[in-house]
């Protein structure tokens, strides 16, 4: 990584080989359109890139890169709702249930429906909480990573992450609680 | 939600078999902390479907195409310093718009001052520069009254 901050590409791209098969499995849990998460993953490693002089080893690479990766998850989705919402807006309501009909296809499988539903309504509570929150979280319940591994990889301790987390939960049933109460709710799990 | 849940609650959370039994008690005996956690632990579980079962193998000239993507962004944001993006460009036009009222007001003023010229030959004597010479400011206020 130093070699890598001082302006050695071999070690850039020895991080991007290191890494690239893990981000793109963040990358394909998060958005699940295949087509897309190749230009994520330049845009994640392109911001690696330029900000590799400000990482200051306070966490592990990894953590950070995550990090990184999520944001830029969350950031697409949220510019392909906006870019949806405008298109939409200039359909009529045939046209949208259409559209909505002919959207390329996510990867499916059996159960795949129900799936979905459970991806896009766990998105939207995350969507509610900070992005330190949100990789957090993905860390403990996606990665499978303990609250000692956290704390290691944080360089925080582990009273601090066991708050953080608690405090990100209570969000997430906050915003849940807000969402089931909203018209035209997800299906939770 | 009760000090003695959240200090164990994500081990109870991760499904540990190591929990202490004032915490299950206390679960038992308290209806909002119950909820809370019931909900936190159906939420954990939509987690799941984050989860990519998938292996993706990047392009083999992912690379080369990341290379590329880090050329074109460095470029750009090297433009960028000249470019009239909209809030920067604003701030120029006011700076330039309030830079050009100051000297114009500046000036009119100044010809306001000078527009009469001076009325005598004190006030000529006045905004002469002071002379070495006393002869050329005599000659000045001869000419004057002449």
């Amino acid at each position: 990584m130093r070699r890598a901050q001082e302006g050695d590409q071999t070690a850039f791209r020895e991080i991007v080989e290191r890494y690239q098969s893990k981000v793109f499995s963040i990358i394909h849990g998060i958005v699940r359109q295949r087509n897309d998460v190749e230009d994520i993953a330049q845009q994640v490693f392109a911001k690696v890139y330029f900000s590799l002089r400000s990482f200051d080893f306070r966490s592990s690479l990894v953590t950070w890169i995550y990090k990184i990766t999520v944001n830029e998850c969350f950031d697409y989705l949220r510019k392909k709702k906006v870019r949806k919402l405008v298109y939409e807006s200039d359909l009529s309501e045939d046209e949208v249930r259409r559209v909505e009909n002919s959207e390329p296809a996510m990867d499916r499988q059996p159960g795949a429906d129900t799936t979905l539903a459970r991806r896009d309504y766990v998105l939207k509570l995350l969507s509610r909480v900070s992005e330190e929150e949100r990789s957090l979280l993905m860390q403990k319940e996606v990665e499978g990573h303990s609250v000692e591994e956290l704390a290691q990889m944080t360089g925080m301790n582990e009273n601090t992450i066991k708050v953080k987390l608690f405090r990100a939960r209570q969000k997430l049933v906050k915003a849940a609680q807000r969402l089931d109460r909203a018209p035209g709710v997800a299906v939770k799990g | 939600m009760h000090q003695v849940i959240v200090n164990r609650l994500e081990d109870y959370l991760a499904g540990s078999s190591n929990i202490p039994r004032e915490f299950t008690a206390h679960l038992e005996a308290c209806a909002e902390c119950r909820t809370e956690v019931s909900e936190m632990q159906e939420i954990g579980a939509a987690f799941e479907s984050l989860r990519s079962s998938d292996e993706l193998a990047p392009a083999p000239d992912f690379y080369a195409r990341l290379n590329i993507l880090i050329e074109d962004q460095q470029a750009r944001s090297f433009w960028r310093w000249f470019s009239w993006e909209p809030l920067f460009g604003r701030r120029v036009a006011f700076a330039s718009l309030m830079a050009l009222f100051l000297l114009g007001s500046f000036l009119v003023s100044r010809e306001t001052e000078y527009a009469a010229g001076p009325t005598s030959p004190e006030q000529l004597i006045a905004h002469q520069e002071p002379s070495e010479n006393p002869d050329a400011m005599l000659a000045s206020l001869v000419g004057y009254r002449e």
